[in-house]
């Protein structure tokens, strides 16, 4: 007999938290099966989620990889893993009355999402191009299904088709970027693509340029750079909106990880690539904003407006190296806790009766919600990126591992995007604040789920800008521990 | 002396095609053409029996005699019967797929035909032993899918089309309790060649694998029931359920295709048990008899056992027959194969 | 000479005995084909509309979940031939497998999926 489990380096301790993830999506497919106990379902997805961030935080700092060197774990990934996490939570409060309004509260919808979650936590671990290929699989088709789960609306449908037809192209491109990898240097391995790389780049340039395009192209549909970018505003409309704030974060972040370790880890040698990250960069930050203006719903805007986050984080694979990753972990972090907030409050205000999120609908909303609107109005500073809200302190970072590597226009051009982008964001401020509704407006009706989800990504908001240390030294001590 | 056996024409056939002094590519070619031919030869022979004997069975079963007048007990009535099709005009609806409607029966018939490449006749009887070989029985097999859903779409008719869509329906559902009992002889045959299953049951009728499996009687009847609704017999025909879809997928075709899906069908039936015996009753092993003929009488038993099914069950309604498979047989059979692996990871076998 | 080439070749020959079946059957029978003949067989009735519409989907569901399946089955077959000298870790991740596999197949079953209508 041979021993699987040393030859392979199986070592089930490397993906408790995944495990656990597993697990309780399990159970809660089998609660959604009984109609007496599916409504336990959003308190057993809580208690699981819980669970996995223990046990994620207990991995920090433990280095290793097991499975055939196919799974890394390193505080990179364990950030990563600890911010889907903490995204989902704040997801799962924050879409708990909306998905009761509108009929949708059913344990299938907690089940995919952490079946999705579970994708996202074994893309950031892996170290090999085929684990993260399943792991984007494994996030991605949940993703189609929440995307047209309200099946009565038209636009719900047209989401999860447009992004199941883009999802599936875009899957199709990276495997078979990763297929030409393969081809080139013989692995899929991203330690060994390392090892390897000159003889490589030597060897099959092509094929290896080939397959690096492929790939970057693959994760330019999941995160939606410019010119990759056309699903997003339709998706992130039709999409329930609990939903399209799960999509707006949690993948967008999975996205990024991924990015990060293969193009600033694996192919980090590969010169081009910094330059070609420049041009999607300032790109996805231009159009993204340039878009953002003309929109008159709040939901659409909001897509807009997390295109052109995407192209400022994209900025730090523009620069590399150590303090840039540092500052798209801080960035990420931070983009998480206020692009959620925004969310939250336009998915409260969702569930009053026929609201489509128009800019319109906002109209009165200080008379009738006065601190809702309060925290609406700290949430758009934060994400036009104004002191003391942690969208400037994650701007700042980004912006000056920038200017330190010499990428002048770049910040320039990224400095005057976020001077636009305040004009959409304060049109937000002044309708709801300034002014007058047409007729009585409904107030909206606050429930203890969603108060809590405000309540943390505004403390997140605000207490994250006030004292970043903490943040900072933890997103520095995140960067890749692969040896 | 030596017994002579079939596998001694064969190597007689090789060896006068070696001393015409063909060279190696075409020398494998020719003899595989040959072998074909042969083989769709003894399969209609094989065909005729069946039905005349399904007949006979049929007519015994309900107290009647069953053809008697061309010749002793009818025997040559279903030879008659060929050649009566051979001459059936060959009626062809006007609105039809002519592409699809054509190529339905010759699909059909040249799935159930491939099958026969790794059926191990007897020792050292069998085209070609491919090391995968019960895997390939069941790829190609599952192209008599596609043929009748063909039949069923090409015939342009109702009946036809509802007729192969139920059959896809039922073959899809059944071969997977189906692939489920093959699987627990594997695991203890260690190889998915058909030499190999054979030759690890030979020795003592205890070493076949129905009395040498845990459970073995299980798998053995859990394949039957699957294979009866894959060869489409009562009490699985739902797809030519005459009574509700006339004739089913074939209620276009006349003549010598429908010859083909008739033939297509009895071979199909052959199939099924020549598999079930290899699996379960030690294929040609047997004592004092030459291997093929015990490999031919085991068969014929097994093809005698689905006949007295077909006459002695109702058929079931689709809706029963789909619950079935899928509430039924597909947890028993997985329970049995793990059952299976943990009983030879344990050594609780002989 | 790959032995697969037996499979091709069976083919060819299983096609053309097929073809030559027919032609034989061409040459001896009848063909006297007129419009009434070549109607569509409905029992007699007069067809109403074409057979090619849309109708039950639920072969489709059961033709997904038989794809499920299926793959598994082909994953399957390696395990089975190799178990043997695979022990109990391999018996422990199938089982685990077929686990998974089986809570899909139960929710689908609670879920009414598996009923045909």
């Amino acid at each position: 007999m041979i021993d699987y489990v040393s030859a392979l380096s199986i070592d089930f301790g490397l993906i408790v938290p995944e495990i656990t993830v597993l697990v309780t999506s399990f159970v809660v497919m089998m609660l959604a099966c009984s109609k007496k106990v599916s409504s336990w379902s959003s308190t057993v997805t809580l208690v699981g989620y819980v669970l996995a961030l223990w046990f994620t935080t207990r991995q920090w700092g433990h280095q290793g990889s097991g499975f055939a060197d196919m799974v890394t774990c390193d505080n990179f990934g364990i950030v990563f893993k600890a911010i889907f996490i903490v995204a989902s939570i704040i997801v799962v409060f924050l879409g708990h009355r909306y998905l009761r309004v509108k009929g949708l509260h059913r344990g299938e919808y907690y089940a995919l999402m952490l079946v999705s979650t579970l994708g996202m936590m074994v893309m950031a671990n892996s170290s090999d191009l085929i684990v993260l290929f399943l792991g984007l699989e494994i996030m991605s088709v949940p993703l189609y299904v929440m995307a047209g789960m309200y099946r009565r609306s038209l636009e719900s449908n047209e989401a999860g088709i447009k992004y199941f037809f883009m999802g599936a192209f875009s899957t199709a491109f990276l495997l078979l970027g990763i297929a030409f990898i393969f081809g080139a240097s013989g692995t899929t391995n991203l330690r060994s693509i390392v090892t390897d790389f000159s003889y490589i780049a030597n060897s099959f340039p092509v094929y290896l340029y080939a397959g690096v395009a492929l790939i970057l192209i693959g994760f330019g549909f999941k995160v939606g750079t410019v010119p990759f970018h056309t699903w997003v505003p339709d998706v992130y409309q039709g999409a329930p909106t609990p939903v399209t704030a799960f999509f707006s974060v949690a993948p967008k972040a999975a996205g990024f990880a991924a990015l990060l370790r293969v193009f600033v880890y694996g192919f980090s040698e590969v010169t081009i690539l910094s330059d070609v990250f420049w041009v999607l960069a300032v790109l996805t930050m231009t159009v993204g904003n340039l878009l953002a203006l003309r929109q008159d719903n709040v939901k659409r805007m909001l897509a807009y407006s997390s295109i052109s986050h995407a192209g400022y984080i994209l900025v730090a694979l523009v620069v590399g190296g150590a303090d840039a990753v540092a500052a798209a972990i801080f960035y990420l972090v931070a983009y998480t806790m206020f692009n959620l907030g925004g969310f939250g409050v336009v998915t409260l205000l969702e569930t009053r009766s026929g609201c489509k999120s128009e800019f319109n609908e906002l109209r009165g909303l200080s008379k009738t919600n006065p601190y809702l609107t309060a925290t609406l109005a700290l949430f758009m500073f934060a994400l036009s990126g104004f002191p003391p809200t942690v969208g400037f302190i994650g701007k700042f970072y980004i912006f000056s591992a920038a200017m330190q590597s010499g990428f002048v226009w770049l910040t320039v051009i990224g400095v005057m995007n976020s001077f636009v982008s305040v004009y959409y964001y304060l049109r937000v401020i002044k309708t709801s604040f300034f002014d007058e509704a047409e007729g009585t407006p409904v107030p909206a009706v606050l429930s203890p789920t969603i108060i809590i989800a405000l309540v943390i990504t505004a403390v997140g908001t605000l207490g994250l800008g006030l004292f970043p240390q903490q943040l900072l030294q933890l997103s520095q001590a995140a960067i890749f521990g692969m040896p | 002396m030596e017994r002579l056996e079939l596998k001694h024409i064969f190597s007689w056939l090789h060896d006068l095609l070696v001393s015409t002094g063909l060279g190696e590519p075409w020398l494998s070619v020719v003899t595989y053409l040959m072998l074909g031919a042969m083989m769709f030869g003894a399969l209609s022979v094989i065909a005729l029996f069946l039905v005349w004997w399904e007949r006979k069975i049929s007519a015994h079963v309900q107290q009647r005699f069953g053809p008697m007048r061309n010749g002793w007990h009818g025997w040559y009535q279903t030879i008659m019967d060929a050649i009566k099709l051979l001459q059936k005009e060959d009626v062809r609806v006007t609105n039809r797929d002519k592409f699809v409607f054509f190529w339905a029966p010759v699909i059909c018939f040249v799935a159930a035909f491939l099958a026969y490449i790794v059926i191990p006749f007897g020792d050292g009887l069998i085209v070609a032993d491919f090391n995968i070989g019960i895997l390939y029985i069941m790829a190609v097999t599952t192209f008599t899918i596609i043929s009748l859903l063909m039949a069923g779409w090409g015939s342009n008719n109702k009946y036809a089309l509802l007729g192969g869509m139920r059959s896809a329906a039922q073959m899809v559902s059944y071969e997977i309790p189906m692939v489920a009992s093959i699987l627990v002889v594997i695991v203890y045959s260690g190889s998915l060649s058909m030499v190999d299953i054979v030759e690890s049951q030979s020795g003592m009728i205890f070493n076949w694998f129905i009395f040498k499996l845990p459970f073995g009687p299980i798998a053995f009847i859990t394949y039957i029931i699957a294979a009866t609704a894959e060869a489409n017999r009562v009490p699985f025909d739902l797809p030519e359920a005459e009574h509700e879809l006339v004739a089913g997928f074939n209620i276009e075709y006349s003549g010598m295709k429908f010859a083909m899906f008739f033939l297509a069908e009895f071979v199909n039936m052959f199939t099924v048990s020549a598999i079930a015996v290899t699996l379960f009753f030690g294929g040609w092993n047997g004592w004092l008899l030459p291997s093929w003929l015990w490999f031919l009488g085991k068969t014929l038993l097994v093809v005698l056992l689905l006949m007295l099914f077909r006459w002695s069950y109702p058929r079931l309604r689709v809706d029963q027959l789909m619950e079935f498979a899928w509430k039924f047989l597909v947890p028993l059979t997985f329970a049995n194969l793990l059952v299976g692996a943990a009983f030879k990871y344990l050594g609780w076998y002989w | 000479m790959s032995e697969y080439l037996a499979v091709l070749l069976f083919a060819v020959a299983g096609i053309g005995i097929v073809l030559i079946t027919f032609g034989i059957s061409r040459l001896l029978r009848p063909h006297n084909p007129y419009p009434e003949k070549n109607v569509t067989y409905e029992c007699a009735e007069e067809t109403v509309g074409p057979s090619w519409i849309q109708f039950n989907n639920r072969f489709y569901i059961f033709a997904l979940i038989f794809v499920i399946f299926d793959v598994e089955a082909i994953f399957l077959f390696p395990w089975a031939v190799a178990f043997g000298q695979l022990g109990l870790f391999a018996l422990v991740e199938v089982t685990l497998f077929l686990m998974i596999l089986f809570f899909g197949l139960f929710y689908a079953w609670k879920k009414g999926v598996l009923k045909w209508v």
